[in-house]
């Protein structure tokens, strides 16, 4: 064996503050859905039976023409109001969601005695206010002289994280990644790493809310991914991931931070971040790939230590497309899940975009603390029905080893396993 | 439009970019810096100022007043000048 010495050392035995290898803990939830703000509002999505799907309202969602308006899902409330005044004026919606949801967050893991160093902020998605510049850049077009100059900043997609750590005390790191539909999932895969190398003790993944214009709701119905107007007449009906009927997924708000840190025993926490990885698959457009799939869910298991076996509850990325699902299914099955519990959380909550892999996530941490599984909507007729999906109730069900899938447009392919925690250090919510 | 309009103009356009000086009294002699206004906001003051009078001039010739009443006097020397 080789002497280790500065040069061959590796990092990982680096000391660090908190020289630690306990395992990855997530001990603050913050969430905003279409039933509302706060993480009572989305258990009450998950386990109960109101019927969030409406048609988009919001300002920049409309077509002039007289087409059937989007059906989706859109926050029923403005954000609480935690920001000065004078900020809270000039902030976007994807942004004053965010403070929101990170305020819940950070109350909960009782973030205020940590030292602001040792705080990271990862904000997952790109493209986050593009309904509101759209806005913007139509009402300042015959005045450009009069266009405000925040103008000139709030269009880049720092906006969200420099809004964030303005309000809160994180002077460790922050920064934006884009990764698609799997943004809030790699925002977690990266906190997760920035906590294992000592970066920081505490880093926040936050799946920022992606607040679509009529622009990109229109391109992405052009390219087929997103549901058509068939069931207008009943939109809660039209979100129908790994159904017969799909033919798109249904677009829904939603934005969720997760506070990531060691476990320490004698803190709350909802249950371990065991392994996550990320797969590129080579590919620019929207095409999905099973075998990256596969091979990101080998990666995420290795790292946490589990076999297939282990795995009793699987959230997918499911969203409703057809080939997307028929893929999703293919590695379901290949990968031999069959006896694992299944559901769709887009089948309740929509489609989050950049915000889905955060706000499924926390949905996983919160089935785990209530020990039940949220229903599987609008499931009947079953693309296939070798899998044990939830049906339409909740089902009785102590999570304690769950995987969780995002995929994401452009080849990008993650999967993350979770642990409950041991009995002993469970808390009530 | 005098300058004694501009400036209540531009008084209006500071409590709407900052709330928190709604209640706050504003002289002529007072500084947007020492209100507490930021540049960004100082900017965005400026310009829907110039927007709600509808003059149309380059940032750059505004510089130079050391309080809001010189701001006004000159605001009101360019429009007078359009």
């Amino acid at each position: 064996m080789a002497l280790a010495t500065l040069a061959n050392w590796p990092t990982s035995f680096m000391p660090n503050q908190h020289n630690s290898k306990a395992p990855l803990a997530v001990t603050g939830i913050g969430a905003a859905c279409g039933a509302g703000f706060g993480k009572t509002a989305l258990k009450e999505a998950l386990f109960g039976t109101k019927n969030l799907f409406s048609f988009l309202e919001r300002p920049g969602r409309q077509s002039d023409k007289q087409d059937t308006p989007f059906i989706g899902i859109e926050l029923p409330e403005s954000p609480p109001t935690i920001l000065p005044a004078r900020i809270e004026r000039t902030v976007g919606l994807s942004g004053r969601v965010a403070v929101s949801v990170l305020h819940e967050a950070w109350h909960e893991a009782n973030l205020d005695g940590v030292d602001p160093k040792r705080i990271g902020l990862i904000v997952g998605g790109s493209g986050l206010n593009s309904r509101e510049q759209a806005l913007a850049a139509t009402a300042y077009s015959k005045r450009p002289a009069f266009i405000p100059p925040r103008y000139g900043h709030v269009f880049l997609d720092t906006e969200v994280g420099s809004i964030c750590t303005s309000a809160f005390p994180i002077r460790g790191f922050y920064n934006t990644v884009g990764a698609a539909s799997a943004s809030g999932l790699v925002a977690t895969l990266q906190a997760m790493q920035a906590v294992q190398s000592g970066q920081v003790d505490v880093c926040i993944a936050l799946g920022a809310l992606q607040d679509l214009s009529l622009f990109d709701l229109q391109g992405m119905r052009a390219m087929g991914a997103m549901g058509s107007a068939r069931f207008k007449d009943a939109p809660q009906k039209a979100s129908r991931p790994m159904s017969q009927d799909h033919d798109g997924f249904i677009y829904g708000e939603a934005c969720a931070a997760l506070v990531i840190e060691r476990l320490d025993s004698s803190r709350a926490h909802y249950g371990i971040l065991a392994g996550g990885a990320q797969v590129v698959d080579g590919n620019r457009g929207p095409e999905p790939n099973s075998k990256s799939q596969q091979k990101a869910a080998h990666m995420a298991l290795q790292k946490a230590g589990l076999q297939v076996e282990d795995i009793d509850y699987v959230n997918g990325h499911a969203t409703g497309t057809p080939l997307g699902d028929k893929t999703e299914l293919e590695t379901y099955k290949e990968l031999g899940l069959e006896k694992a519990w299944v559901n769709t959380t887009k089948s309740i909550l929509g489609h989050g975009l950049s915000a889905a892999g955060a706000i499924e996530l926390a949905a996983v941490l919160l089935q785990m603390r209530e020990g039940q599984l949220h229903p599987c909507n609008n499931l009947n007729p079953a693309l296939d029905t070798s899998l044990k999906w939830v049906g339409p109730a909740p089902q009785p069900h102590k999570i304690q080893n769950a995987l969780k899938f995002s995929f994401g447009f452009g080849g990008i392919n993650t999967a993350l396993a979770l642990k409950a925690p041991s009995s002993e250090e469970q808390h009530d919510a | 439009m005098g300058s004694n309009i501009i400036f209540e103009v531009l008084i209006n356009e500071i409590r709407l970019t900052i709330p928190e000086l709604v209640d706050h009294p504003i002289a002529r002699n007072d500084a947007m810096a020492d209100l507490g206004v930021n540049s960004m906001e100082r900017g965005e003051i400026l310009i829907a100022t110039l927007e709600a009078i509808n003059l149309e001039i380059p940032m750059t010739q505004l510089h130079g007043p050391s309080n809001l009443g010189e701001l006004a006097d000159l605001i009101h020397a360019k429009s007078t000048q359009q």
